[in-house]
């Protein structure tokens, strides 16, 4: 605020809470900013309502954005501001990317794209971060199921064959060369072929 | 093109053509291969049309018009393929009827309007799903036939069918125009009762078209392809005999490749159900008298400038000469 301008109000409406503070907190390290988030229970239209915000950055997963679209074309004289998508006709890459990533940003209708363009990159960068982590763990967790069920596969197969744990994982490390698939999808259809053996 | 074509729903039952579709290959049997995304709001379906993100959708004519006009930004490049479904809408509220009927045009709606809105204590807040819905022009319509003006007697909310149903029953919501199969599921929990809807306001009125965007736009092949194959789904979903099949393909979860939609609300609604407002699946080219009176209302409440809508008449088939290509807006 060092020159003298009134705080910019900005609302942080992230339907991932975990997400949205860590956005807000980001946020809050400039000082020209008033950082405001949107509590679980509350509507969006609600908070946009009650904070008159001058730029609201919306997780566009959250269902209740339809109600921002309608605050102009109701031109309701409680709303005294109106906030309207924010779009940048010159700038194509960054809204694509914005919307790529799931993030957009209402505006209160006469704000410069100087002071929305920063807020949106930083928010983009965020939720580029969690995807990455997100997907990390997915891949992290896709490889421990797999291991696991190659290791269940192999007891399986040395119990029947009577063999050691290094000729199981040969044989389905052949099996899978053979047929040219991944180990994890051989061991799982020994293992469905064995629960089928059990049934019978 | 390799990649697929994304074509965007919502939740309802009127996405079932597209489903259909998608799950017996109807799509790739002519040659398309098809992603559906499944969007939480209206707006993402636009923002997507607008911005690349979706090359096809499921969509209401009015919201479908502002975005090729440039509402979300910059003039989308859409053009209407078919018409997926006519009706199906309902319009609800909650408390008591005092009529224990549907709410007749004239005097007899007004009456009725008054001494429920005597009952619930306030300027009756109604929700209608977006602004630029077929549902708020046919709740405008049905509040006109009862002689109640929508800018000064109510106060117009939007919020998501399924959070409707929610405020319904906290009372922060007094009633609401909701597409199939949410009005349905609404008077089955008992949280609000149906007073009108498309069959007594308009009835078969022009309610889902399938809009692409684009390339997919500019692509004659694509564009029958897509066209054949949705014509086979609307056929499929119109047969009352395949009505347990669609129900069981739209309640089936998200990840199964369904809309987790009501089970039982949703079989009422679908072609041979019980419901009123059930849903009428037709295919075909728009015709004048579907977008004229839309037209004519988003004119009427302000929306659109004269010229635009000269532009938006040629999205009827009759204004256009059957064999000729599509003119862009």
């Amino acid at each position: 605020m060092g020159d003298g301008r009134p705080a910019l109000v900005v609302l942080v409406a992230d339907a991932n809470p975990r997400r949205g503070s860590a956005l807000s907190e980001t946020l809050r390290g400039d000082s020209s900013l008033r950082v405001l988030t949107v509590p679980a229970e509350m509507a969006l239209i609600d908070a946009v309502q009650l904070h008159a915000p001058d730029v609201v950055l919306v997780d566009m997963a959250r269902a209740d954005r339809d109600a921002l679209d309608s605050i102009r074309a109701l031109s309701q004289p409680a709303q005294e501001r109106p906030i309207a998508l924010f779009v940048d006709e010159d700038d194509a890459a960054l809204m694509e990317t914005a919307f790529d990533t799931g993030i957009c940003s209402y505006n209160v209708v006469e704000t410069p794209p100087r002071d929305v363009k920063p807020l949106l990159r930083a928010a983009i960068a965020l939720y580029s971060r969690f995807r990455r982590t997100r997907e990390e763990l997915s891949e992290a967790q896709r490889i421990l199921a797999e291991r696991k069920l190659i290791d269940q596969a192999k007891r399986c197969f040395m119990k029947n064959e009577k063999t050691s744990e290094t000729q199981a994982h040969r044989w389905l490390q052949r099996r899978a060369m053979q047929t040219s698939r991944r180990i994890a999808a051989v061991a799982e259809e020994y293992l469905a072929a064995q629960k089928k053996d059990d049934l019978s | 093109m390799n990649a697929p074509i994304r074509i965007g729903v919502l939740r309802l039952a009127d996405s079932a053509p597209v489903i259909m579709a998608h799950r017996q290959g109807l799509f790739a049997r002519h040659g398309l291969e098809t992603e559906i995304v499944v969007s939480p709001s209206w707006a993402n379906i636009a923002d997507g049309l607008a911005w690349k993100k979706l090359d096809a959708a499921v969509i209401f004519c009015p919201l479908a018009m502002m975005t090729a006009l440039g509402r979300r930004g910059h003039d989308a490049f859409l053009r209407p393929l078919t018409t997926i479904s006519r009706g199906g809408n309902t319009i609800m509220l909650r408390g008591v009827n005092p009529v224990e009927t549907i709410w007749h045009a004239g005097s007899h709606g007004r009456r009725a309007f008054d001494v429920w809105r005597s009952s619930i204590g306030r300027r009756p807040r109604i929700a209608v799903v977006h602004i630029y819905s077929t549902h708020l022009l046919i709740l405008r319509r049905f509040l006109k036939m009862i002689d109640v003006d929508m800018e000064s007697d109510i106060e117009l909310v939007v919020m998501p069918p399924v959070d409707m149903i929610h405020a319904l029953s906290e009372k922060k919501i007094d009633g609401g125009c909701v597409g199939p199969p949410w009005g349905a599921e609404a008077e089955r929990l008992g949280v609000a009762f149906r007073v009108g809807g498309s069959s007594t306001v308009f009835p078969d009125h022009v309610e889902k078209i399938m809009v692409t965007s684009g390339g997919l736009s500019c692509s004659e092949e694509q564009a029958q392809a897509m066209t054949l194959a949705l014509q086979e789904a609307i056929t499929f979903c119109q047969t009352p005999h395949y009505q347990q099949d669609v129900t069981a393909a739209l309640a089936a979860p998200l990840p199964a490749g369904g809309l987790a939609l009501p089970a039982e609300a949703t079989r009422s609604v679908l072609p041979g159900g019980s419901e009123q407002e059930a849903i009428n699946f037709v295919a075909g080219a728009l015709q004048k008298h579907d977008i004229e009176w839309i037209i004519n209302d988003m004119v009427a409440l302000g929306w659109l400038e004269n010229s635009e809508q000269q532009t938006l008449m040629r999205w009827s088939a009759s204004n256009t000469m059957a064999s000729a290509p599509f003119i862009p807006l």
